[in-house]
């Protein structure tokens, strides 16, 4: 019998917001990974995307403002049984959890993390994200922004991500398929989503996502390429903003952390056993 | 008591801390008390270090006012420690590195030894010039040199057979040259001892406690912790070194929600980083520890000097209101046992407890003659039982002791959510469209109340939240915390002995206190507060839990340690 992945709880979203998107689209991916819900951790940081974790019936820590990769992180090298799922928005993600991003992905940690990317600030009503576009009048620059965007793709690849991918909330579907290959990837991947604020951002709304983004071929984009997935990456920015690739950028396998770090070899922390006194007092014993 | 202190100085790169550790070690295992410290600067190589080593037929609780015997490599070493000297203190120096002439005529045993000369002919390296040293040293001191020979043997076979002997016969030669003559005589008991720095302690005590994971971005003085346990990663010490110290406790948190003790530290700088999410520990229940191991501060201050001056920003740290449990540990010995018990404190009241250390108790070493690690009892608190709960678990259900069974993820049917919102039973925020309507506001008000009420709990539960009291009846009281506490203890056995009814009252853990009890021991006794810092903290949180004000105190601030005979001096006017 397939899981109930609910637990009655509404996610606050407004009416239209493309976080909907995004919850059906986990959802999908949990149903269709019918991932055990006891052993599956969602991990969010604070921000309207960040409420799904409300939502769901598994364990979930809705953790601080971008700080939900070091949460998702202790939680994992604690317990790397776990499915570990980190769900957050844009400004948390790219803005003040920027280091955490840069880091987690370097580490190579098996988790999946799924930024919904609304290139605003939505839950504090409007003001410029790290991923808003140039000239765009936001409450915090009502004279346009003139800082150049982030870009998380390439940022991504840059710092060692080994599953990068771009979904879109119109496009439940195919965000689940992402989603699901992110999850059952073994190392750190970066679903980000374009996810349009119906409320705040009048720039990068539906329409506006509709007529620009397009999946890429998988006959014409080697995947385990990295220079071509960077290729790929800094597509948004070279045809100013025209065209706007959908699906997966970058993919490689690497060791993983938990498969090489000399602790977790001995399987996950929280299963290993308490010192006996033998060993506390061998370890006093260096110090004579 | 008899007892000598030896202080090494020279510049950074001459190995002066680990000819400090090796003299501590040859008189730990020939059966001598030991208590060293070492001061040192801000930079890799050069400047002016030195590395003291007090060793005692007694217990030892400072490692002593005046230098007993100095060895200096350099001139900096005549210049800068000339005003330590004791008024016979030996001063073993290297007539081609450095002259006297700035002590001349004084009462200090000048005597000259060609260090480098002979650490040259022992075998070549000059770094062995310490080992030179020290054998004239265990000389000076009466331990036999076959202590260290067999210290040597162990610690460099496995750099060869001729590395071994040329140690031996460097030390042999020191221990041997003319004008080298036995001044003193301490007898060792014979029974090995350990020599450990608090930090080491302090991780010991964790890892006995079964904490499994430590996070940590390096900073002076509690990177040590994080490279003991680095290197026992390969005996269930997991370390994850983080981007920064925010990381550090978010990834601690992480870690002890998903069931594993954990711990992260660092100093006042980085714990500044860690602020919000230690509300956040506090918010979600999660039973994390924390290290804050003070420097001389604000801001990037003295980072190689110590100071207590952290206590007030450490229990009040965060917006808004939580319990949590501040310890101070107030020896190395203590750093073991106090660690190791803040762990059941944290998994017993699901809270942030904070061990306050300093640079002086973080870093100084001290002899323990072993631990009773019988005597830690590993206790998770209360773990929910998923065979008695029915219907969605209430991971934060109001109970009457304020504390809530937990659960681990990985739990059949037990899940939870732990968010940094305001919360109901379940873990379903009540901050946003639900905020502001009354039976959310009720829900607030039970969730707050429920939180808060485990501080009741442990003041009941636990007896260690009041003062240590010695001397009981004395007329006057030290009143000291954490690291002051021992250099007190070794003053009042000092006023004691000159007649002066002296005793000492002494804090280990701060918050929460048990005013009641706390008042009725300070009461209507003449108290002298003694702290390393300015703002006399200390003094401040007394006065704010019990209304007993302290004018009379002693205060430091100058990033050194107090010494048994500026507390002696500075007392003795306040004692009438």
């Amino acid at each position: 019998m397939p899981q109930n992945y609910s637990n009655g709880v509404k996610p606050i979203f407004c009416p239209g917001c493309g976080d909907f998107g995004v919850y059906a689209g986990l959802t999908k991916a949990f149903q269709d990974l019918n991932i055990d819900k006891d052993n599956l951790l969602v991990v969010t940081g604070i921000g309207c995307s960040s409420s799904i974790v409300q939502a769901f019936g598994c364990y979930g820590i809705h953790s601080l403002h971008g700080r939900l990769l070091p949460v998702a992180m202790g939680a994992k090298l604690a317990n790397h049984d776990l499915t570990v799922v980190g769900v957050g928005g844009d400004g948390d993600g790219y803005g003040i959890g920027s280091a955490h991003f840069l880091h987690t992905a370097r580490r190579n940690i098996n988790i999946t993390y799924i930024v919904m990317n609304n290139e605003t600030y939505g839950l504090t009503t409007g003001q410029a994200s790290p991923t808003g576009l140039k000239g765009y009048k936001t409450k915090s620059t009502p004279f346009g922004i003139i800082e150049n965007p982030l870009n998380p793709l390439a940022v991504a690849i840059g710092a060692g991500a080994t599953y990068v991918a771009r979904g879109f909330s119109g496009d439940p579907m195919h965000l689940a398929e992402l989603i699901k290959n992110g999850i059952t990837h073994k190392g750190f991947s970066l679903i980000d989503v374009f996810s349009p604020c119906v409320t705040f951002n009048y720039l990068n709304t539906y329409d506006w996502f509709r007529s620009r983004v397009y999946k890429m071929d998988s006959n014409s984009h080697n995947v385990s390429d990295k220079s071509a997935a960077l290729k790929k990456a800094v597509e948004d920015e070279e045809t100013d903003y025209e065209k706007l690739p959908l699906g997966l950028f970058y993919k490689t396998d690497k060791p993983i952390y938990e498969d090489l770090d000399i602790t977790l070899k001995d399987g996950p922390l929280i299963k290993q056993p308490m010192p006996t006194k033998e060993k506390i007092l061998e370890l006093l014993g260096e110090n004579q | 008591m008899a007892s000598v202190s030896i202080r090494i100085a020279a510049a950074n790169g001459d190995g002066v801390d680990s000819s400090g550790a090796l003299l501590g070690k040859v008189a730990a295992l020939h059966g001598l008390e030991v208590f060293g410290n070492r001061g040192y600067q801000s930079v890799i190589r050069g400047g002016h270090v030195w590395n003291q080593v007090r060793m005692g037929d007694e217990k030892l609780y400072s490692y002593g006012d005046k230098i007993d015997i100095l060895v200096t490599l350099n001139q900096d070493g005549i210049k800068n420690q000339k005003g330590h000297l004791g008024d016979n203190a030996i001063v073993i120096y290297d007539p081609s590195k450095c002259n006297v002439d700035e002590i001349k005529g004084s009462s200090f045993k000048l005597l000259p030894m060609p260090l480098l000369d002979m650490a040259v002919a022992a075998g070549g390296d000059p770094i062995m010039r310490n080992m030179v040293a020290i054998g004239a040293i265990l000389k000076i001191v009466g331990i036999p040199l076959s202590v260290l020979e067999g210290i040597i043997t162990k610690m460099f076979s496995k750099k060869g057979d001729e590395v071994v002997k040329s140690n031996i016969k460097a030390a042999t030669d020191g221990y041997n040259y003319k004008g080298v003559e036995k001044a003193y005589d301490i007898k060792g008991d014979g029974k090995p001892r350990y020599l450990l720095e608090g930090n080491i302690a302090l991780a010991l005590g964790a890892y006995a406690a079964g904490c499994k994971y430590y996070a940590a971005y390096p900073m002076t003085p509690a990177s040590s912790i994080m490279q003991w346990y680095a290197a026992h990663a390969n005996k269930g010490a997991f370390m994850k070194q983080t981007e920064d110290e925010i990381s550090a406790i978010n990834s601690t948190i992480g870690a002890a929600t998903a069931g594993v003790r954990a711990m992260c530290g660092t100093s006042g700088g980085g714990f500044s980083l860690m602020v919000e999410a230690l509300g956040f520990s506090g918010m979600i229940e999660a039973p994390i520890v924390v290290v804050e191991s003070q420097r001389t501060g604000p801001s990037t201050g003295l980072p190689t000097k110590t100071e207590q001056a952290d206590l007030l920003f450490v229990m009040h740290a965060s917006q808004g209101e939580f319990p949590r449990i501040v310890m101070a540990p107030r020896s190395v010995e203590e750093a073991f046992y106090l660690a190791a018990n803040a762990f059941n404190l944290a998994d017993r009241y699901q809270c942030p407890v904070i061990i306050m250390m300093d640079l002086f108790l973080s870093e100084h070493f001290e002899t323990v003659s072993g631990f009773d690690v019988d005597s830690i009892k590993i206790d998770r608190g209360k773990i929910a039982d998923p065979a008695k709960t029915q219907g969605r678990f209430k991971r934060y259900e109001l109970t009457e002791d304020g504390i809530s069974p937990r659960s681990m993820p990985g739990t059949k049917g037990m899940s939870f959510i732990a968010p940094s919102d305001e919360h109901n039973e379940h873990g379903d925020i009540v901050s946003d469209v639900l905020a502001g309507i009354d039976e959310h506001i009720e829900m607030r008000i039970k969730m707050h109340e429920k939180r808060m009420r485990k501080i009741t709990t442990m003041l009941k539960n636990e007896d260690v939240f009041v003062p240590n009291i010695q001397n009981d009846g004395a007329k006057h009281f030290m009143v000291t915390f954490g690291s002051t506490t021992e250099v007190a203890n070794e003053a009042m056995i000092a006023l004691n002995k000159k007649g002066l009814d002296v005793g000492l009252i002494s804090f280990n853990y701060l918050m929460p206190l048990d005013a009641k009890k706390t008042k009725e021991m300070l009461s209507g006794k003449h108290l002298i507060d003694i702290e390393c810092n300015f703002t006399a903290q200390l003094a401040k949180v007394i006065m704010m839990e019990t209304g007993i004000e302290m004018p009379d105190k002693i205060l430091k601030y100058d990033g050194e340690t107090l010494n048994c005979s500026e507390i002696v001096e500075r007392i003795t006017p306040m004692l009438k």
